[in-house]
């Protein structure tokens, strides 16, 4: 046998054909772009989940339409702008930490980590914002205008709009924090020195789910804010 | 710390620049679009430009331009959500039942749920 | 002796190097071992859904009520759905087969992800848990059907929460396995082994991890709907708030269709394992096996509106699925007919894993072709949620998964263990499981026809004979499942040594240096330049060397 446990020690297997041939035999150790597919595997997963989501939100829009155009109408695009930038400059930032790493530059890789994370906390501040502002204005998950039969109560696809709000972002901020924890778990690796500019497979896995995370945004944005910004007399079908 | 800050480097960190201008801009059009063109497709140029914006991130800070197997997988996962979406989004949009449903615009009951209601 | 996989101390662990037995096993990131503990909680969870089910055939022996109340009725089907569907049949064949033969197969030394694998095998265990424990807390196990339908899943006040999340995790083990087996196919295939050279087993296994990664998060984000609508009302499918039960309906089929071929097709990939051994000759047609498994895998992700032909969808939806749905069945019978080419002019050897592959064969012909009856749609309008429906998918997956999984015990039991089974006692036990399958399930058909509906505490007069006739075949059946696993356990303990090849196959599991195998699974790993069914005049034409794996034929 000529293998070990760890990624450094592992020497692979030879394989020899009838002709005497010999080939490398690709083992689960050290085996970068198993790492890499393994994670992209992963990541399809979300695709799929949050694709579904976005499929639920669709149907609904299908069916009320108008009702959704108005609840959009009443997002604070700035707030929600802003956060849009502060999650581009992070997927900038962590891109950059991990090209660093790459290239030998161990504390300059560790400096994006920590902007990256700063900039996940701004966005998870700002989003606590906005939801503290619905919250007072009474729209929020459990309250009277999200629950039919009130006097408050909203239009039927304005509580589905709003629900879908709550559960999409949060289940989007829940992605951030897992984020975060994923890059102090990174740091400590660094630290460690299981992550090196010659075994860098856990730094890349991280900046694609970071990269993951920014993608879903780019779609969650729009479609809560923007498609009820502007003048939208012209988009609701009137009755 | 032995940096290896050689050409590749600055190759690569061009790239992440280039398009992180990129999609500043086209973030600078989302915000503008309801205000300036094509209001009235407002839904379906967020999506595009969203799309856009997808491709560039998936391509350049994803690296899967370089990726041939695992390009396809995703090809196959997006084809899978389509499919999805074409075919449940075809079955709503000949529901039957309109008409007579509590949940549509149209439907049947008291109309104090819809939200453009003309007094 | 060797040293085996079983052995104390022949393992390797996810944490530590712990010194005790007990530790070793509740450690071990070995695939072999994995699978074998799959195996025993799987198993013993199918055992306490029987008896569910026996309960629920004795409640039915007569109209009204026997031993159970209405309510309690309903927790009981719902119960029996949820443990046979998420904690067996869901797991089976990959979590053991997947686990224990398929790396084995390819070549490989294990699986791509060996501290994933084990962590996954704990979080099944965990989900397990979860589900479990809404029996003793709150208001009682979910009494929905273990489809979760909305708005009554959302309404009733038992446990429906917890079997949701228990679910949730569930579904997240499914998904690391079919990720894990995805990669390791991909990249741990012998230097040599091409796709086209793998044994259909591993395709099978294959286009599995495609269902089990990409359709499971689609139910896993409406469990997790349902969730939230529970506990915060966000009214995604209650029509009270304007949404839709049918939505719900969509989601949930989107997933649980595929996973019935998530269930089937390692099963047919162990079918086509038996066949040529058992006929001693090449499968025939294995290209097209092999693509007829990609393309059910693919197929199967358009037909789940079948599902929904009773629920309001429109006309065109209805059409279009149908249609799909006779489609899908195409490659199925590509696969039989492939397999009875395989057979003729073969040198037939009717051994116990052969008994139970070619049974199989009788009970899934007629659970398919029942569900191209039931994919009209005319027929199925009077046909959705009798007994009809209910013996279409028990014969497809009882007698489809589950018996081909029994068949897959049989077949690799000395591989697992180093000992045969008595083969006397395994064809008795083929033969009372048979029958008692057949007059079980069989009944139900017709009076699914005459119209006696699914799920139902009570039922008119013109019905008992039906559920009498069934309720003796049910006796028949379970006595065939207890002899059949006292078989196991006794040949565990006293069967004959069965060497390392004892059905003379060709596929490298059976290439081992030594039975049980040994840790570290081949000597070395093989170069693969041959097909992995080579027979001339009924013997295998690749021999090896074991110490050097090389070829000497």
């Amino acid at each position: 046998m000529s293998h070990e446990e760890h990624g450094h020690e592992y020497v692979p297997e030879i394989a020899t054909s009838r002709d005497g041939k010999q080939y490398e035999v690709q083992g689960w150790q050290g085996d970068f772009y198993g790492g890499k597919l393994g994670f992209w595997l992963f990541m399809l997963t979300e695709v799929m989940m949050f694709g579904a989501m976005f499929l639920v939100l669709t149907y609904y829009f299908s069916l009320h339409h108008d009702d959704f155009i108005e609840a959009s109408s009443d997002f604070n695009v700035f707030l929600g702008g802003t956060n849009t930038v502060v999650l581009l400059i992070s997927a900038l930032t962590m891109g950059l930490g991990l090209l660093k790493m790459k290239h030998g530059d161990i504390k300059g890789a560790k400096l994006m980590i920590y902007a990256t994370m700063i900039l996940a906390f701004a966005f998870l501040a700002i989003k606590g914002v906005e939801w503290t502002e619905d919250y007072h204005e009474g729209i929020f998950l459990g309250l009277n205008a999200l629950q039919p039969g009130h006097p408050e109560s909203k239009p039927l696809g304005e509580i589905l709009f709003f629900g879908m709000y709550f559960t999409m972002t949060g289940l989007h901020g829940f992605h951030i924090i897992i984020g975060i924890g994923l890059m102090l778990w990174l740091l400590k690796r660094i630290n460690a020195g299981k992550v090196s500019p010659h075994h860098y497979i856990l730094y890349f896995n991280i900046a694609l789910y970071w990269d993951l995370v920014h993608l879903v945004w780019v779609f969650v944005f729009p479609y809560f804010y923007m498609i009820g910004a502007g003048d939208i007399s012209g988009v609701l079908n009137g009755h | 710390m032995g940096t290896n800050y050689d050409e590749k480097y600055y190759e690569d960190r061009a790239k992440y620049y280039k398009v992180i201008v990129g999609l500043l801009l086209l973030t600078t059009l989302t915000f503008i679009q309801p205000h300036m063109f094509l209001t009235n497709v407002t839904f379906g140029v967020q999506m595009t430009i969203g799309l856009t914006k997808a491709i560039l991130i998936v391509l350049y800070y994803m690296h899967l331009k370089g990726e041939t197997l695992i390009g396809w997988t995703v090809m196959f996962a997006l084809s899978l959500v389509t499919v999805f979406f074409i075919t449940i989004m075809t079955d709503v949009h000949h529901f039957q039942f309109k008409d007579m449903s509590y949940i549509t615009e149209h439907g049947a009951d008291t109309n104090m749920h819809h939200a453009t209601e003309k007094e | 002796m060797s040293k085996s996989y079983l052995d104390a101390g022949e393992t390797h662990c996810a944490i530590g190097h712990p010194k005790s037995v007990f530790w070793q096993w509740m450690l071990t990131v070995d695939h072999k071992r994995i699978g074998l503990m799959y195996a025993a909680v799987i198993f013993t969870f199918f055992f306490v859904a029987v008896f569910i089910g026996l309960t629920m055939r004795i409640e039915l022996f007569a109209p009204g009520a026997q031993i159970l109340d209405g309510d309690t009725f309903n927790q009981a089907f719902t119960l029996h759905g949820v443990i046979m569907i998420f904690l067996f049949i869901i797991p089976g064949i990959p979590a053991v087969f997947g686990n224990i033969v398929m790396p084995l197969m390819i070549g490989a030394k294990d699986v791509s992800f060996p501290r994933l694998n084990w962590f996954t095998f704990w979080l099944y265990i965990f989900g397990a848990l979860i589900a479990l424990s809404s029996l003793w807390t709150g208001n009682g196990f979910a009494d929905t059907g273990w489809t979760f339908y909305a708005p009554y899943s959302l309404n009733t006040n038992t446990n429906v929460l917890t079997t949701l999340v228990a679910a949730f995790v569930l579904g997240m083990a499914s998904i690391l396995t079919g990720l894990n087996f995805l990669v390791t196919i991909h990249r741990l295939r012998a230097p040599g082994m091409g796709f086209f050279k793998m044994p259909l087993f591993v395709w099978g296994i294959y286009a599995t991890a495609w269902i089990q990664l990409l359709a499971t998060p689609v139910v896993g984000i409406t469990l997790v709907l349902a969730i939230l609508e529970k506990v915060f009302g966000i009214g995604i499918f209650d029509p009270a708030k304007g949404g839709d039960p049918v939505l719900f309906e969509h989601l949930f089929w989107i997933y649980s269709h595929p996973a019935v071929y998530l269930m089937i097709l390692p099963a047919f990939g162990i079918m086509s394992e038996i066949i040529p051994t058992f006929s001693r000759r090449e499968i025939f047609g294995y290209r097209t096996i092999a693509l007829s498994s990609a393309s059910i895998a693919g197929i199967g992700y358009l037909v789940w509106g079948h599902h929904l032909f009773t629920s309001g969808m429109s006309d065109l939806a209805k059409t279009i699925f149908s249609f799909l749905t006779f489609f899908v069945a195409i490659p199925t019978g590509i696969k039989f007919y492939d397999w009875v080419a395989t057979m003729y002019k073969g040198k037939i050897v009717l051994d116990s894993p052969m008994l139970w592959a070619l049974g199989t064969m009788v009970t899934f012909i007629i659970g398919g072709l029942t569900g191209v009856t039931i994919a009209m749609i005319g027929s199925d309008i009077h046909l959705q949620d009798t007994y009809y429906s209910v013996a279409h998918f028990h014969y497809a997956i009882l007698g489809g998964v589950v018996f081909l999984l029994f068949a897959g015990i049989h077949y690799w039991f000395p591989l697992m263990f180093g000992k045969m089974l008595n083969e006397k006692r395994a064809k008795l036990a083929f033969w009372i499981n048979f029958i008692g399958f057949n007059m079980l399930w069989f009944p139900m058909f017709i009076a699914g026809y005459q119209g006696m509906p699914r799920r139902y505490f009570d039922y008119l007069p013109e019905f008992q004979i039906y559920h009498q006739i069934s309720f003796f075949g049910a006796v028949i059946f379970i006595s065939g499942l207890l002899y059949m696993f006292y078989n196991f356990f006794d040949s565990m303990k006293n069967g004959e040594p069965s060497g390392t090849n004892p059905w003379n196959a060709t596929t490298l599991e059976w290439h081992l240096p030594s039975s049980p195998p040994p840790l570290e699974n081949h000597t070395k790993v093989p170069y693969v330049d041959f097909n992995p069914y080579e027979y001339k005049h009924g013997q295998p034409v690749v021999k090896f060397d074991y110490e050097t794996m090389q070829r000497i034929d």
